[in-house]
């Protein structure tokens, strides 16, 4: 422990709690001090403090008085401190974590301490206590003065003596001193000497002296040593005394510093004489006056307050005596006491021993005073006395718990006491300094708080002081630090000191920057920048303010509060502020597309969202190998080849660059955005060599944070290389707003986009840098981009090309599925520069297919129509790969004034969702450019949307014009429901039954069925109905449903047919009544084409045999009342492939012989011969087992087994109707009816199983008898056929796991009817 | 129901992941960042305090004017402050003690990053409705 003494707190009590000297002096002594420029008390001011005698001059002023300039002094103080300040307001503070670390001195201002003192001064000459009494009166009167010696008296006995002298609490017999003071330079020494003889008759030998100044005669003294100037020194040494008078002395070293001749008028009269004698004086006054005096009356004191209070007998007699007045009414001072009293007399020794520094002494009085006052309920004396207890413990460094205990006890009763709020903020003072002296700067920091008052520039300093308590507390308090900070800077704004808040508020800032607790960090933010605005220092306002703008936490009412503050100090700037990263609004990183033209060209703006990688797939047979363009190029182009070709991309001049940028309004408010831009730098030389015009912008990585705006002289220049695309949005609250940017570049060279720029509000101009740090992280946290957002916006201009411009013209607005449609592709090239080998590819060949150019002559519909000669048909089987590129004819390089014009066909295949992709490739006629070949990418967008329940399949044809770029929608409504079941023909093995099912799926339509078409050379197909009859009905309204069945014949290789269709390859069934109808070709173009693609659409995983059929269904469509149709007719094509027949069992069998029999059965029994074929419809081999029964126990195990397997629901009805309807007819069939045991009535010869191989899709002929023994009809249904999949190549079954490979089949009921012969 | 109350959850790393205002006074324009304020330095004394004692629930650990702090540190030292004016310390606790629950069940959910914002509005109106019981 440091001895107390030096202490913060000892040095001040040594400074504070010393003898009071009151001074009384006439008008002219304070004359003649004026004019060296001080009062008379501060030119003794330095010796008393000089000299280190304890000794302060204290002014005697009127206690309201008093009050009063205190509070004047307090504010000016602070102020003063506060103008120091200004200088370093606009300097960051120090980092506060590092601070920490150094002293402590540094940190905490110093004025605090000047402060506080004046704060402690303001309740000296209080009654309760003695310490500030005057223990001597320095009486002074100028030689001057007529009659000195009345004088003298007269200044004793007026009323201007403090009324603590009149009233009694003070004893008025007190140390007088008289002083003559003699002005050298006016008066006679010898009337001064005449005089003080006078004096010292009068008043006594000891008590009296002469002081004479100004002796200097001319007042040009010069002073090697100035004692005011050395007082400057300690001043700043100490750092501690009267704010005051420091002012004087810091104005004063000033003046001398300068040597000017004010210097000589102020402190010109005094000589070193002079200054000398103002030392003896003063010295003599306290060492043989006022110390001696004073410990007389300690002695004299402790021998009455002994001979009174101490002891046993004086304390029982005191306690008795206090207890008789306790009816005393409680008055909060209790009663008052004299100086004679016994209890003053106590006090006023405490008080002397304390400023003799006997603490001991001073600590028994207090002591010995506090019960007493307790008693009497005199409770400012009892604190003051529980003060000095304190500050006695304190400075004998004793029990730090009394001495806690005292300070407590005696802050809480001054509390209770009315208005005794500033005693207890001194006391608050001293506690607070005893513990910090101890360094328990937490709970000074807590006394701090306490004595926070009411008043709020007082409470300011005492919560800024508590903030650093906590600063220095361990461990370190940051956060109360901070908060303190704050409420300690709204205090000082309350009270108009807006520079100390602003400084209190910076202090904060640095705890709460970057902190997440964003109410906080906005709160501190926004009044800083509202203060700085206030003192006029705008460029930190705005610096500040930027800090909370993107508020989109906070309720929209301090969004609105915040945004006007910012544009109210924008405005009173009067400038209009770039700023860097202006966070209104934000914008969304990575850059969400950057569209540019290079080979690449796009029809629609659509075309270009859609993914690279899809069109690349398309493209990548159409275009050359990339180092094949690169040796191409180089060979033609060997001088000049960009270093940096391979980063940044090209462009062509006069096509603009499109950047999508998107901009989110964090606020709730809207946002009026203006004027937003791309910025660019351009520069001609191609290899990148940073230089001319690209100059002109100015760095923005620079930590250019802000800047005023100038004329945009750089802009003007640059827009001869390029133009820019401004756009102005309004963004509602919470908005995101994607905004398409462009700049077209005009000239060749190299085009770097660095960044884009806007306006808000008309009056802040946001700037953000696309290669800005923040940025870069953002983006290479998303992905990793094979090309830094540098390289995307770097680009190469390269000199004018020819761009294609394409569009599909008649797109329908409503089709139904299944429609076939002329289209009419148009390809136009508006440059003078011809192209040549021009290339199409369609991603969907099942929509869209080129056509031949002469069908653009032909009338549509009747063009498809089978002309009278049929060897016109070019048969294709398999239609020319339409997937592959399709190559236009090089006729004709397209130039600028006539469009190609192709037509194309397309078909509605399916409601569904399909995106078309058409990229047409081109190379132009010029080989001298780095691009020699382009692609025109076309996008459609077929959308499907679902309606209601009911499927009405809404397919929304999304068709962007490139020409015109307006949206155009097209439907693809379900028509036709068509579905083909084959089944095979139980009759005969090469014939099978069709039935069609058709359903008008559509709600208003009607459609026309006009023809029936299956492909293929091996088939036959034909109508079940007759013609003659006419179709059932061939107009199919809306909501109807149809069936009709056709007998689907294979053609018998070999026998030729006389069928006339046999050379297209199709079988043809007209279904329209009318004969003035014609067929459809369906064996050319388009039905082939389309054919093709939709039998490769269909094709399923697991039918790979040939065995199947396709069908093609052909309406038309009623419409009349369609008047915008131009078109007679539309044409409706239905594809049904890979069609197969419904089998369960890869056999079939047909079993041959007679119906009839006659038969003489008297001769013998009659044998009849027949025999079953067996063929395998499969593709595998099949072992088949043929075993014959001759008692039919077949029934019985069928029933049994037919009913094991159907238990679940099904029921094989129509066998067991058959049994009873059919037995009565027949009565050979039915197993019921027939006992097992009974004799068949026929027998089967020969072997009772056969077996035998059947090879893929073959034949083979069984043959068998039976022996009938009477006539009857016969039901040969008694066998059965057991069938085993062989494996074809041992893997056959492992494939096909879930095939079955076995299988029994019953029998077919085949009836032979056996007559007796006559 | 304690007439000012403001609840806030701060992660380890001192950032709050989740603020209400539950009291029952309409909120005042500058109550915000007041009750921000002394949140903010009262996690001062709960840092000392926290380490002082093996209680999870440290009942009113800072107070400013009227108004009580009331922190309940979980194992994982995210902490759960109360600023509140009400002395009902058995509902105050009751109350951290069911919201522990809730915040366990939300560090729970595997898309929820420890340490984020808690922005499910389950969990507010949990909470609010919480407060409303026990306060």
């Amino acid at each position: 422990m440091v001895d107390p003494a030096n202490t913060t707190l000892g040095r001040m009590l040594l400074d504070q709690i010393t003898p009071a000297v009151m001074v009384l002096r006439t008008p002219l002594v304070e004359e003649s001090c004026r004019r060296n420029g001080l009062s008379f008390i501060e030119m003794l001011n330095p010796f008393c403090y000089f000299n280190n005698i304890d000794g302060t001059v204290h002014e005697a002023l009127s206690a309201e008085l008093w009050n009063w300039v205190a509070k004047e002094r307090l504010k000016q103080a602070i102020t003063d401190a506060g103008d120091k300040d200004i200088s370093d307001l606009c300097s960051d503070p120090p980092e506060i974590r590092n601070a920490v670390t150094t002293s402590e001195l540094e940190f905490v201002p110093s004025w605090f301490q000047i402060f506080n003192k004046e704060l402690v001064d303001t309740v000296s000459f209080s009654d309760h206590e003695a310490f500030d009494h005057p223990v001597a009166c320095l009486v002074a009167v100028s030689s001057k003065d007529i009659d000195p010696i009345d004088k003298f008296v007269d200044l004793f006995n007026t009323n201007q003596l403090p009324s603590l002298l009149n009233d009694g609490a003070m004893d008025p017999k007190i140390l007088k001193y008289f002083l003559l003071v003699h002005d050298n330079d006016t008066g006679m020494l010898e009337k001064a000497t005449s005089i003080l003889t006078e004096m010292r008759r009068t008043f006594g030998v000891k008590d009296c002296r002469l002081l004479c100044i100004n002796s200097s005669l001319d007042g040009l003294e010069e002073h090697q040593e100035n004692p005011w100037a050395d007082y400057v020194r300690k001043f700043l040494k100490f750092d501690i005394y009267y704010f005051l008078l420091a002012s004087l002395i810091v104005k004063l070293a000033g003046i001398q510093k300068n040597h000017t001749s004010h210097k000589q008028q102020f402190v010109g009269f005094l000589n070193m004489d002079d200054i000398g004698e103002l030392r003896t004086t003063v010295q003599d006054l306290s060492s043989k006056h006022i110390i001696p005096h004073m410990e007389l009356k300690i002695r004299v004191l402790n021998q009455q307050v002994s001979v009174t209070r101490k002891g046993f007998r004086n304390q029982i007699k005191n306690l008795w005596w206090r207890k008789g007045k306790e009816d005393a009414p409680d008055e909060h001072n209790g009663p008052t006491y004299t100086f004679s009293s016994i209890e003053s007399q106590i006090r006023v020794l405490g008080d002397y021993a304390f400023m003799l520094q006997d603490y001991e002494l001073a600590l028994s009085n207090y002591r010995l005073i506090s019960t007493d006052y307790k008693l009497d309920k005199a409770w400012t004396r009892f604190a003051g006395v529980q003060e000095m207890m304190g500050l006695c413990y304190f400075m004998l460094d004793q029990s730090r718990k009394d001495a806690e205990y005292c300070m407590e006890n005696a802050f809480r009763t001054y509390l209770k006491v009315p208005s005794g709020m500033r005693n207890a903020t001194r006391c608050g003072l001293w506690w607070a300094e005893m513990l910090k002296a101890r360094s328990q700067y937490k709970d000074a920091a807590g006394v701090y708080f306490r004595i926070s008052g009411e008043e709020p520039l007082h409470s300011a300093v005492m919560l800024e002081q508590a903030s650093y308590c906590y600063l220095l507390s361990t461990p370190i308090m940051l956060r109360k630090y901070g908060f303190h900070l704050v409420l300690s800077g709204d205090l000082y704004q309350k009270c108009g000191q807006i520079k100390h808040a602003i400084r209190t508020y910076k202090g904060a800032l640095s705890v709460f920057k970057g902190s997440a607790w964003v109410h906080i960090r906005d709160h501190v933010h926004f009044h800083i920048g509202k203060w700085y605005a206030f003192l006029g220092i705008f460029g930190e306002a705005v610096k500040h303010m930027l800090q909370i703008l993107a508020c989109s936490h906070q309720p929209r009412a301090t969004q609105e509060l915040f945004l006007r503050g910012f544009f109210q100090v924008i405005q009173e700037t009067g400038k209009t502020f770039e700023i860097f990263r202006l966070q209104l609004p934000l914008i969304n990183f990575p850059l969400t597309k950057v569209v540019f033209e290079d080979h690449r060209t796009f029809a629609s703006p659509a075309a270009a969202n859609i993914e690279e990688s899809l069109w690349q797939s398309l493209e990548e047979d159409m275009i050359p190998s990339l180092s094949v363009i690169r040796t191409n190029w180089l060979e033609s182009q060997p001088k000049v080849i960009p270093k940096n070709y391979k980063e940044s991309n090209v462009c062509v001049s006069g096509e603009s660059i499109k950047v999508d940028v998107s901009f989110k309004n964090p606020l709730q408010i809207p946002l009026s955005i203006s004027n937003v831009s791309l910025m660019c730098e351009y520069s001609a030389e191609s290899n990148g060599t940073e230089s001319d015009s690209s100059s002109t912008l100015i760095d923005y990585q620079n930590a250019l944070e802000m800047r005023a705006v100038s004329t945009s002289g750089d802009e003007s220049l640059d827009a001869s290389f390029f133009t820019l695309s401004e756009v102005d949005i309004l963004m509602q609250g919470g908005e995101t707003i994607s905004v398409q940017l462009r700049v077209t570049p005009k000239v060749e060279g190299t085009l770097k986009v660095v960044g884009v720029r806007w306006k808000l509000s008309g009056s802040v101009v946001g700037v953000c840098d696309f290669d800005s740090d923040v940025v870069r992280k953002k983006v290479k946290g998303k992905r990793k981009p094979k090309q830094s957002i540098k390289g995307i916006l770097k680009f190469l201009v390269i000199k004018n090309l020819p761009r294609l411009h394409g569009v599909i013209h008649d797109l329908p607005k409503t089709v139904y599925e299944g429609d076939i449609r002329c289209l009419t592709l148009e390809i136009r090239n508006p440059s003078k520069i011809s192209v040549k080998s021009l290339k199409l590819r369609v991603s969907h060949p099942r929509f869209i297919n080129i056509a031949d150019q002469e069908v653009i002559k032909q009338e549509f519909p009747t063009c498809l129509e089978k002309q009278a000669d049929s060897q016109n048909s070019t048969y294709l089987d398999t239609p020319k790969d339409t997937n592959s590129i399709f190559v236009f004819p090089e006729t004709e390089p397209i130039c600028w004034e006539k469009p190609l014009v192709w037509p194309l066909w397309f078909r509605a295949a399916v409601a569904g969702n399909v995106s078309l992709y058409i990229t047409i490739y081109y190379e132009m006629e010029d080989k001298s450019t780095l691009i020699i070949y382009r692609t025109l990418r076309m996008y459609y967008n077929l959308k499907v949307r679902f309606k209601k329940k009911y499927e009405l399949i809404v397919a929304v044809f999304k068709a962007v014009s490139a020409a015109c770029n307006s949206l155009e929608y097209l439907r693809v409504l379900p028509s036709l429901e068509v579905t083909f079941q084959l089944s095979p023909c139980p009759s005969r093995l090469h014939e099978f039954l069709v039935r069609m099912d058709i359903i008008n799926r559509t709600t208003s339509e009607s459609f026309q069925v006009n023809q029936l078409s299956c492909v293929g050379y091996q088939w036959e197909l034909t109508i079940l109905q007759s013609t003659d009859s006419g179709f059932p009905s061939d107009v199919l309204m809306a909501g109807q449903a149809l069936s009709c069945f056709f007998k689907l014949k294979t053609r018998v290789t070999g026998e030729d047919n006389v069928s006339s269709l046999s050379t297209s390859g199709r079988a043809d069934v007209k279904l329209c009544a009318r004969d003035s109808k014609r067929l459809y070709d369906t064996s050319i173009s388009p039905f082939n084409i389309f054919h093709h693609h939709e039998k490769v659409h269909q094709k399923r995983p697991d039918q790979d045999h040939e065995n199947t059929v396709d069908f093609i269904l052909i309406t038309e469509s009623q419409r009349d009342r369609d008047p915008e149709v131009s078109r007679s007719k539309e044409i409706f094509t239905y594809y049904t492939c890979h069609c197969r027949i419904a089998r369960t069992t890869p056999i079939s069998w047909l079993m041959n012989g007679p119906q009839i029999v006659r038969h003489d059965f008297s001769a013998a029994i009659c044998e009849i011969n027949l025999k079953i074929t067996v063929h395998n419809s499969s593709e595998d081999n099949v072992s088949v087992r043929f075993t014959t029964h001759d008692s039919t126990p077949i029934n019985a195990v069928s029933n049994s087994a037919s009913i094991s397997g159907n238990e679940l629901g099904w029921y094989d009805i129509s066998r067991s109707g058959d049994i009873k309807g059919a037995s009565d007819v027949m009565g050979t069939r039915a197993g019921k009816t027939i006992l097992p045991e009974s004799v068949s009535p026929f027998i089967w010869s020969g072997s009772t199983s056969t077996r035998f191989n059947l090879d893929q899709l073959s034949s083979i002929e069984v043959p068998l008898q039976i022996c009938v023994f009477s006539p009857g009809t016969y039901d040969l249904s008694n066998y059965s056929l057991h069938w085993n999949l062989l494996p074809a190549g041992g893997n056959g079954v492992t494939e096909n796991e879930s095939r079955v490979s076995s299988g029994t089949c019953q029998g077919h009921s085949y009836h032979i009817t056996v007559l007796q012969k006559d | 129901m304690a007439s000012t109350a403001c609840f806030m959850i701060v992660s380890k790393h001192d950032i709050p992941i989740y603020e209400a205002e539950v009291g029952t006074v309409p909120k005042k324009e500058d109550a915000a960042h007041q009750h921000q304020f002394i949140l903010h330095a009262a996690l001062d004394i709960v840092q000392d305090v926290a380490w002082t004692t093996s209680a999870m629930f440290l009942k009113g650990v800072d107070r400013f004017d009227d108004l009580v702090v009331s922190v309940y540190v979980t194992a994982g030292h995210t902490r759960l402050m109360l600023l509140h004016d009400s002395r009902n310390d058995d509902g105050i606790k009751s109350f951290f003690q069911e919201v522990h629950e809730l915040y366990i069940k939300t560090i729970l959910n595997p898309l929820y990053l420890p340490g984020s914002r808690i922005t499910s509005s389950h969990f507010d109106t949990k909470v609010r409705a919480l407060a409303r019981k026990h306060m």
